[in-house]
């Protein structure tokens, strides 16, 4: 087991390593306005001077080495236009804790809704719930996103009769940007559920259970529900990332001062080394998130071995 | 944005589920089940091999079953129809056309009525015009992202099954696609290049294809060296043929599965795209556009129709694609035509 | 087994939910406390309140959808981020709010006979901290530190163009850092310089100079813009390039300081009790709240009463207007003067292959295809797409805008001297004639029909889209699609300008220009190119037209003229009324041949406010406009009326 984490760690940094360099070289390709808040206005003296001092004249490799390096001392460089001459990272740890906070909340009411959804909608499969249930999960599919957080909001805080925007310090303001966020994962853990569990009431042990007099609900939730939790389980994690990337309509609705919005901010204002540290953030995210997803699957399914799972995700 | 590629899985999901079920079920019958003498019967010997079994002819007749999908269809392929026809009817506007009243100022914000159908925007296009031109668009970009995904998909996914030694590269470059969130690469690429039509359609092929030809070659791993398939090659069948006759009805109905999500799914990146600001330009009018144009005169009831109109029709579009999709992979499993 | 599995599942519930409360922990620890205290102790106050008692502190409250990059306001540009130096930060001389000069840090100014040498006394001053704790004194150093950071080129300030030239040995001591000794691309030597030899000197603390390397008429009205602010010495000394990148790196000395600043969250500025002035400041507290969709949600507040500023679209208005509620919510901005819009025709067309840049390049040259255009532009319709009520009145016939200068006769500059004959531009007949003659002379010169014109826009200014898309209807139908074939295409968001307008990427497009100082003069910098030793300097590229010169084209005398007549304009320093007579000559030409087409002032917005902005400090250039001392916020939101009442008075 500690011989594949570590191989499975090691191929996870490699995948990182790779990602990076890509989007590094990408980024070097972009214009050098990217580096310049005024540019507009600067003489072509400046621009050469400014060029030099972060070392982009440089060739490509020596760079590539730099910021390796840079980043294994937990430097990712300077934000150079979205916050002239501040840090990436002092810009990111303003920003990761409310989404993150705003994520978890979204994650834990999706699954404390979603989960009790899709377990209902196969304990009554084909019956009034379940189809009560896919019309939800279709209309979440349907109507754009963007237009029913906008209805949300304004008919939601007059009925809640709180601002328009978001109050960090005040409860009552959570709840409509936390319910938002979490109807697609609410529909998507619903669906999942519903579909593992009515693979699982088909097979032998649910049989035997139900043979042996174990009540109706018993069977769906102590048995059915715990093996089709498992597969779903592995997931988790991805979609809790993309909840935070998905954030942007929320965040931008309600003013919260997360990180929906930041990667498509500095790509929009050209600043290069912001687009690194996020891109960067993301993927080490990303890959953690799969990881994860993996080890909660061992840790909930004692059957689940992971020396066997290599090269099969 | 991303869920809805998630969804996708979900149909997969099921069939890899049941494939698996049905091959441990011919294990598990009794060796009496499995081997026990023929009676003798003359109508039996006189038969020959003939079965007037046709894959696509249940496959449809298997999808005619589910009503509500069929009228999906019928309503869909209209509303298609309407699009292209929409332009030569009588009494029309063009999508781009500014109307201008007796004052040579423009019709602004006019609500919907006799003269202009759902109204006008606010520099006084006209509106049905434009959820027309938009649907067109929108669709346009649907089936272009879904084909392509498919070709590329389908092409690499067969190499990645038949080539042993293409099978570590891809899965290398699988496992670096896969890593990247999605959002990441569409705002990336639209940003990069230039907004417009070509540049949507390529950002949101530059990924999707890689889920496809992984399923596609996990298919062809299980299915290849099936004892079937094997015989067919010791008798001499060439490859093409296995391909089609053995391998395609497998993957049919997953494939029609995912281009018939795939179109909504694009519909859906289109509007964030144009949400985010990277979309096409105004003169291309597009649900996305439409919507976002809506969004801003959501707080003035009287204006609220430019957002209504765009968003039913978008509503009704991802539906009926989901609906269809899913009776349609649902028929096209030969294990459903017994 | 059991047991272990929920065991397990229980870890997992609380390894996440660990990491979330690390997260937050993390957050309060790093953002400072003392802040986010301060303003909700404010905002409490507040609500419990109301707004009733006049010792309760007055908080005015507004979103915004543009954040700052930096606070630095010895480095930036952009008005969104001059914004904290022109509330935070004192001036040498200040506006009221009818536009009149009066002093502000410096309480009494004079020249030498020459007027090059300019000395100010300064008033006692404070700078204060983001606490509002006082920490120094503002003296004549902090001015000329404030100098001399802006002219060390590591530090990349983008107003050092607004120096060189006029404070003597500006642009001579920057250049000497940047090439050393070294040459130029033109071969010019710039050898190191002292600073000490730039213009600009402490006396004593209170007492401060400056040196001007020419006569320069404006130069009291510049020194309300960013470049001539103080910064407090040690602290640009001690911080170098972090200086100005949150609230507690800088110091503040003027009306209020930025208590808060937490970038897409909020700014927050607080009245300075220590300044001079602060009796002339009603408000106690300005509240700016981030919101990327404050366009679409900011309305919604004004109805609910939660804030105190938005702009009311033109879509809305009509459905805002005919309803009872909120149709006294809504008043205007005050007209600006200070920014004028224009077509421009590009005499380099750098655009690709497929729109036929040489056939453009033949057709610009020909006066009466630019005449065509000229005649042909409805101007009225286009600016309905802003402003559908009363377009004309924000129609220019000159690219100077009206009320900008006055001369010493209080004749407004747009009707001195050959400017006073410029009429509306539009005329249909006039523009079918031109398009004939065009035709006949164009085609004698191979060119193909319709002449392909490249109109690009920003798609993230609001309604450029809609605007290009009326004009292009608009003139294709008058000039007919056998004329012309206007091409609509949508630029990048960012750095539009240096894409597409630099880089020559259009064939006519809207641009437009903000004066830089009260004077005729600053109008000619977007189209005069002066001529050096490699051939004209692209200047701030506008339109090229120094190409038609080089390129010996049809329309090479008529822009010689232009450039004659603005070298003779900017000669003449003393007499004002002369000056103003042949800018105006000059800019006559310009108009007549058509090389701009002049289009509008800034449509002033239809808002919803508390302020009556007729109380501001009031210049059609610098920072003025954007100062809130001296407004005060009312109980209500101004009606129309109330703002036509504002603006009598």
């Amino acid at each position: 087991m500690l011989k594949y984490l570590g191989k499975r760690i090691g191929r996870s940094v490699l995948t990182l390593v790779i990602i990076l360099t890509i989007v590094f070289c990408l980024l070097r390709l972009m214009p050098i306005e990217g580096y310049f808040p005024n540019f507009e206005k600067m003489t072509p003296q400046q621009i050469q001077v400014g060029l030099q001092e972060m070392g982009l004249t440089d060739p490509l490799p020596v760079q590539i080495a730099r910021f390796f390096k840079d980043l294994l001392k937990g430097d990712l460089g300077t934000s150079r236009i979205y916050r002239a001459n501040v840090p990436v990272t002092e810009v990111l740890s303003d920003k990761v804790p409310v989404s993150i906070k705003l994520g978890v909340l979204s994650m834990i009411v999706s699954l404390c809704a979603g989960l009790p959804m899709g377990a209902l909608m196969a304990r009554y499969k084909f019956r009034f719930f379940d189809k009560l249930g896919t019309l939800f999960i279709v209309c979440i599919q349907a109507i754009p996103a963007a237009v029913y957080y906008l209805y949300i909001q304004l008919y939601g805080t007059q009925i809640l009769n709180v601002g328009l925007l978001f109050d960090i310090k005040n409860p009552k303001y959570w709840v409509l940007p936390v319910l938002s966020m979490s109807l697609n994962n609410i529909a998507f853990y619903g669906m999942w559920l519903r579909r593992y569990m009515v693979d699982e009431s088909n097979k032998d042990y649910v049989k035997l259970a139900k043979a042996k007099g174990v009540s109706e609900g018993g069977v769906m939730f102590r048995h059915i529900f715990r093996n089709a939790f498992v597969p779903l389980a592995q997931y988790i994690p991805t979609a809790f990332l993309n909840t935070v990337i998905g954030s942007i309509y929320i965040e931008s609705l309600y003013s919260i001062p997360g990180m929906g919005g930041l990667l498509v901010t500095v790509i929009k204002k050209h600043d290069n080394t912001m687009v690194q540290g996020i891109v960067l953030l993301y993927a080490c995210v990303g890959v953690l998130g799969l990881l994860l997803g993996d080890l909660l699957m061992v840790l909930l399914d004692p059957r689940i071995s992971l020396g066997k799972k290599e090269g099969d995700r | 944005m991303m869920k809805q590629f998630s969804y996708r899985h979900e149909k997969e999901a099921e069939l890899m589920g049941s494939m698996e079920a049905a091959s441990k079920n011919a294990c598990a019958m009794s060796e009496e089940e499995l081997f026990s003498f023929a009676e003798f019967n003359a109508a039996d010997v006189e038969r020959t091999g003939y079965s007037n079994y046709s894959y696509w002819g249940s496959t449809f007749r298997a999808f005619l079953k589910n009503k509500a999908a069929v009228a999906l269809l019928v309503l869909l392929g209209l509303l298609l129809l309407f699009t292209f026809i929409q332009p030569y009817l009588p009494g029309q506007y063009d999508p781009n056309i500014i109307v201008n009243d007796a004052n040579g100022m423009q019709y602004r914000n006019v609500p919907p009525g006799d003269m202009f159908i759902l109204g006008t925007n606010s520099i006084g296009q006209d509106l049905w015009a434009r959820i027309w031109a938009g649907t067109r668009t929108s669709l346009f970009i649907g089936l272009s992202v879904a084909v392509a995904e498919a070709l590329i998909g389908i092409t690499v996914g067969v190499i990645w099954g038949y080539v042993r030694k293409a099978d570590f590269i891809l899965t290398e470059v699988y496992n670096i696609i896969d890593n990247i969130p999605n959002t990441i690469i569409l705002i990336l690429v639209s940003y990069i290049l230039k907004p417009g039509v070509k540049t949507l359609i390529f950002a949101m092929c530059l990924t999707g294809w890689i889920q496809m030809a992984r399923f596609i070659r996990n298919q062809i791993l299980i299915i290849r060296d099936r004892d079937y398939n094997v015989a067919s090659r010791c008798l001499g069948t060439p490859t093409w043929r296995i391909m089609v006759r053995n391998l395609l009805p497998y993957l049919v109905s997953v494939i029609m599965l995912r281009m018939a999500l795939t179109i909504p799914a694009a519909i859906g990146n289109e509007v964030f795209i144009t949400y985010i600001g990277l979309g096409l330009p105004v003169d291309i009018p597009s649900l996305g556009n439409l919507i976002n144009e809506g969004r801003a005169l959501i707080t003035s009831p009287a204006l609220r129709y430019q957002l209504v109109y765009p968003t039913i029709i978008l509503s009704f579009v991802t539906i009926s694609f989901y609906i269809i999709g899913n009776a349609f992979s649902d028929a096209a499993d030969p294990k459903n035509h017994v | 087994m059991k047991k272990k599995k929920m065991m397990a599942f229980m870890l997992c519930v609380a390894m996440v939910a660990s990491a979330a409360l690390t997260g937050c922990g993390g957050k309060s620890g790093s953002t400072g406390t003392q802040a986010a205290g301060e303003s909700s102790g404010a905002g409490s106050q507040k609500e419990a309140s109301g707004a009733a008692d006049s010792s309760d502190p007055v908080v005015y409250k507004r979103l915004y959808s543009s954040e700052s990059s930096t606070l630095n306001y010895l480095v930036t540009s952009t008005i969104e981020e001059q914004r904290v130096g022109a509330n935070c930060i004192d001036t040498l001389v200040e506006y009221d709010s009818d536009g009149q000069l009066k002093e502000g840090l410096a309480t009494e100014w004079s020249y030498d006979e020459a007027a090059l040498t300019w000395t100010f006394k300064l008033r006692d001053a404070k700078w204060v901290d983001n606490t509002g704790a006082e920490v120094a004194d503002v003296t004549a150093q902090d001015f000329v530190d404030a100098l001399k950071y802006e002219l060390t080129p590591e530090y990349e300030s983008a107003n050092v163009q607004n120096l060189f030239g006029v404070i003597a040995n500006a642009q001579e001591y920057y250049n000497g850092q940047v090439y050393n000794g070294g040459a130029d691309d033109d071969g010019t030597v710039w050898p190191a310089m002292d600073f000490a030899e730039v213009g600009v000197k402490a006396v004593d603390d209170h007492t401060l100079t400056y040196t001007l390397a020419k006569e320069v008429p404006y130069f009291i009205s510049s020194l309300v813009y960013v470049v001539y602010m103080p910064a407090y010495g040690p602290q640009l000394e001690e911080l170098g390039k972090e200086f100005g990148t949150a609230a507690d790196k800088m110091y503040y000395n003027g009306a209020f300081y930025l208590a808060e600043f937490s970038p897409q969250e909020r700014q927050v500025y607080k009245k300075n009790p220590s300044n001079y002035d602060a009796a002339a400041v009603y408000i106690d507290e300005i509240q700016r709240i981030y919101n990327a969709e404050a366009d679409t949600l900011g309305p919604e507040m004004i109805k609910r009463g939660e804030v105190d500023w938005a702009e009311i679209s033109a879509d809305l208005l009509d459905d805002w207007l005919s309803s009872e509620d909120t149709k006294n919510l809504v008043s205007r901005e005050r007209p600006s003067t200070s920014y004028s819009y224009f077509y421009c025709f590009n005499f380099d067309p750098q655009f690709g292959d497929e729109y036929e840049p040489d056939n453009w390049r033949k057709a610009v040259n020909n006066e009466n295809f630019r005449k065509a255009l000229f005649a042909g532009l409805d101007k009225t319709k286009e600016v309905a797409v802003m402003e559908p009520n009363a377009p004309d009145d924000y129609i220019l016939s000159t690219v100077t805008p009206f009320d900008f200068a006055y001369n010493e006769d209080g004749k407004d500059y747009t009707t001195v001297g050959a400017m006073a004959a410029m009429g509306n531009t539009f005329d249909e007949a006039k523009a079918v004639e031109y398009k004939e003659a065009a035709m006949a002379e164009l085609s004698a010169e191979g060119v193909t029909f319709p002449v392909k014109v490249l109109m690009p826009y920003n798609p993230s200014v609001v309604d450029w889209d809609k605007e290009c898309q009326v004009v292009e209807q608009q003139m294709e139908a008058l000039l007919g699609s056998d004329f012309i074939d206007i091409i609509i295409e949508a630029g990048p968001t960012d750095n539009f300008l240096t894409e597409i307008r630099r880089s020559g990427k259009y064939a006519f497009m809207k641009c437009g220009w903000g004066a830089d100082y009260a004077d005729p003069e600053t109008w000619t910098d977007p189209f005069y190119q002066s001529k050096g030793e490699s051939g004209y300097d692209p200047g701030y590229k506008y339109g090229f037209m120094a190409n038609a010169i080089t390129e010996g084209t049809a329309s090479a005398a008529a822009v010689q003229e232009y450039f004659d007549k603005v070298d003779a304009a900017k000669a003449i320093t003393v007499d004002t009324n002369a000056r103003f007579e042949a800018f105006a000559d000059a800019e006559a030409v310009l108009i007549d041949h058509a090389f701009v087409i002049p289009f509008s002032i800034t449509v002033s917005p239809y808002i919803a406010t508390k302020l009556n902005e007729f109380d501001a400090q009031y210049a059609p250039f610098g920072v003025s406009r954007m100062r809130f001392k001296g407004q005060k916020v009312l109980d209500h939101y101004v009606s129309m009326e109330e703002y036509e009442g504002f603006k009598e008075n």
